[in-house]
């Protein structure tokens, strides 16, 4: 086993899945090749997903993007087996989760993984404490055991003093906030967030978002996030999965997909994001020492915006890119002009 | 000449339809009159045709039996299995005889300087409202005073045993039916008729099943017409729980066990005590009829003033009934409010 390998917490092998009275028949139609429009016409079964292979790493956060009804609520229940597959594997530390009994499931349920819901699914009939207790108390330990770790997650989401509370009694976003350290309390490794977001209004999303990198910047779970809004997307992403129709178009590093767009589909996605802002210096700058006149310094990792700002808008300036100090290569604006403008897909370019 | 019996003429079955008579035999009313009548020749015309019910068949041809025979037969048919039905359901219902003697003595007996007392406390800790407290004081007052105190007792007693009951069993078989699809399609129908039926029809199979001094009769006739609504809203309150919070439940890996009783009743109890409600609302409209079949309370005075039209003594009684179904509601409501309050306005 290479290291790489060796850090894929979860995997997700030739994953299928197909609604409807007798997926098993549908299934064969779909091996032989028959696509989602024509096996709803033919047979009346939905395609939900179809050959997912995605692998998601320890201590980053992988983020499924896709527009409503592209399949990623779908493909996130499939990790904890709330919905059965059709076909395919879900490995989890390299096993596979489907051949494990009714037992062995509900301790990796318990234990292992934690969800975040959009609509927060929050106990109402039991304090914000029960609530953040969830996980532990359903392990049967006793409230007066949990109390501790409970109150800690909830002071360390900023709902200290507010255990005595219920749900009803908090605004949504203090409620998701209720739902993450309901999700930290169980301790478990992987957390799955299921458009944990979507249900907040905007300003109250991004504190939100910050929240989550600010404990992921200290616990390094594994965290499989899913959303339908691209800058969240970008925002939170170490890895970015692009599902289309059931189908993933795209994954890989959010910068070189902003960059590299596969197909028309993405292309479309991202035409509207403000890219100077997304953007960051090490996915545009040329590695080597730096020629000529340098006019300043920047980090590898501050985003095009601050750059431009920084020539004050002129186009002869050239920087040198530092990372954690130490020069690793330089940054010309022309090159900052070239990555604002959208990439055209492969395919589209063939097409002109 | 019947209706029909140029039908069975044609269908060769004349030998079939009057194998079992006698000769001449007797000859009917209707027959003689139909003679006399002088209709006898030419028949129903086309308008007033009868249809083919089995009395019209019958006059055509004997051999098929008039509907009397088939509601003789079911009476007959029930009257054979009687005892052995008797064997199986009257010692499994001899506890709710028990019970009612029990309850009733206790209502009764106990002196009202602690009756009275105990059911302001009891509406004190269900209802935790000075407002009620006070409102059953005056209204049991009230019964009292007008020398309806030990009517208003049992019957009340009466209430308190069935619609325990009626939770007691409603309440697990709406669980059961909330998660078998296949157990609601079979219950449904039946609770359908159990809420359809009129109410004295209850009483008939019972009449026929136990003696009519037994308190079971009435106490089985009241609980078939009262659960039904328990049964329902407990059925319901479990489905309308919501799906986002059971997800949760599975996600956090919840056994079916402490989902049941950690989540889908807790979230379910306002509708399961809205059916508890309506159960004790309708034992309360049985316990009158009930009383057809010797029932104790105000029911007989009721009953007193329909059989000796004692205009007066009827009303008062109906008065009091009144009385008591305000209280039970009022208390029960009350104590539903708290339960809604505890939890959310989801």
């Amino acid at each position: 086993m290479t290291k790489q390998e060796k850090d894929i917490k979860v995997s997700i092998r030739h994953l299928y899945k197909i609604f409807g009275d007798d997926p098993q028949a549908a299934m064969e139609d779909v091996k032989a090749g028959m696509g989602k429009p024509e096996l709803l016409e033919t047979r009346q079964h939905v395609l939900g997903l179809n050959d997912i292979n995605t692998d998601m790493r320890r201590g980053e956060i992988t983020v499924i993007m896709g527009l409503s009804g592209s399949g990623k609520s779908t493909l996130i229940r499939h990790l904890n087996r709330l919905i059965e597959p059709t076909a395919g594997e879900v490995l989890v530390d390299g096993e596979n989760i489907l051949d494990w009994n009714e037992t062995r499931l509900r301790k990796l349920r318990r234990e292992q993984m934690s969800m975040v819901f959009q609509k927060f699914a929050l106990l109402p009939h039991r304090t914000v404490l029960e609530n953040a207790g969830m996980a532990l108390a359903t392990r049967g330990i006793s409230k007066a055991d949990f109390e501790t770790e409970a109150n800690k997650w909830l002071d360390r989401v900023g709902l200290g003093g507010y255990g005595g509370q219920y749900p009803h009694q908090l605004s949504g976003g203090m409620q998701q906030r209720v739902g993450i350290a309901r999700a930290l309390t169980s301790n478990s490794d992987i957390m799955l967030m299921d458009e944990a977001f979507s249900a907040l209004d905007p300003l109250i999303r991004t504190d939100m978002q910050d929240l989550l990198l600010e404990l992921q910047g200290e616990l390094h779970k594994t965290i499989i996030f899913i959303t339908h809004d691209l800058d969240e997307a970008l925002k939170l992403a170490d890895h970015l999965v692009i599902l289309n129709d059931g189908r993933v178009v795209q994954q890989g590093e959010p910068q070189h997909i902003l960059l590299n767009p596969a197909d028309p589909y993405i292309e479309d996605f991202v035409a509207d994001i403000n890219r100077a802002r997304v953007l960051r210096v090490r996915s545009v700058m040329t590695e080597g020492a730096p020629e000529g006149d340098i006019s300043g310094e920047v980090d590898e990792n501050d985003n095009l915006e601050s750059v431009i700002a920084k020539a004050e808008g002129a186009l002869d300036r050239h920087f040198r890119v530092m990372r954690e100090g130490a020069p690793v290569g330089s940054l010309a604006m022309p090159a900052i002009m070239r990555a604002l403008v959208p990439a055209r897909s492969s395919g589209e370019t063939a097409k002109r | 000449m019947a209706a029909y019996e140029s039908l069975f003429a044609t269908l060769g079955l004349k030998g079939w339809c009057h194998a079992g008579e006698s000769g001449s035999g007797m000859m009917s009313m209707a027959d003689l009159i139909a003679k006399t009548d002088g209709t006898h020749a030419t028949g129903p015309s086309a308008w007033n045709w009868p249809f083919p019910s089995l009395d019209v068949l019958n006059k055509a041809c004997p051999a098929i039996p008039p509907s009397r025979d088939v509601t003789q037969g079911l009476e007959q048919g029930f009257l054979a299995i009687r005892g052995g039905l008797r064997l199986i359901i009257d010692p499994l219902t001899q506890p709710l005889s028990w019970m009612l003697r029990d309850m009733l003595w206790v209502m009764t007996q106990t002196p009202w300087w602690i009756v009275i007392p105990v059911l302001m406390l009891i509406t004190w800790v269900v209802t935790r409202s000075w407002r009620l407290v006070a409102f059953v004081l005056i209204s049991i007052g009230i019964l009292a005073f007008i020398n309806h105190y030990t009517a208003a007792m049992e019957t009340l007693a009466i209430i308190f045993v069935c619609a325990f009951i009626c939770v007691l069993f409603g309440v697990p078989i709406g669980i059961a039916m909330s998660r078998s699809d296949r157990l609601q399609r079979i219950v449904i129908p039946i609770l359908d008729m159990l809420q359809t039926l009129p109410p004295f029809v209850y009483l008939i199979p019972l009449i026929f099943l136990f003696s009519v001094t037994e308190p079971k009769l009435y106490g089985i006739a009241i609980i078939l017409y009262a659960i039904v609504p328990v049964v329902r809203l407990t059925d319901l309150g479990i489905r309308l729980v919501d799906k986002d919070v059971i997800e949760a439940a599975d996600a956090f890996g919840m056994t079916a066990r402490q989902k049941l009783f950690g989540v889908q009743i807790p979230l379910a109890l306002p509708n399961i005590m809205a059916g508890v409600n309506q159960t004790i609302m309708m034992s309360l409209a049985m316990v009158v009829i009930a009383s057809l079949v010797s029932a104790p309370g105000l029911g007989v005075l009721v009953l007193r003033g329909i059989r000796s039209l004692e205009l007066g003594v009827g009303l008062v009684a109906g008065f009091g009934i009144v009385i008591l179904a305000i209280l039970l509601d009022r208390v029960t409501k009350a104590s539903l409010a708290r339960i809604d309050n505890s939890q959310s306005r989801r």
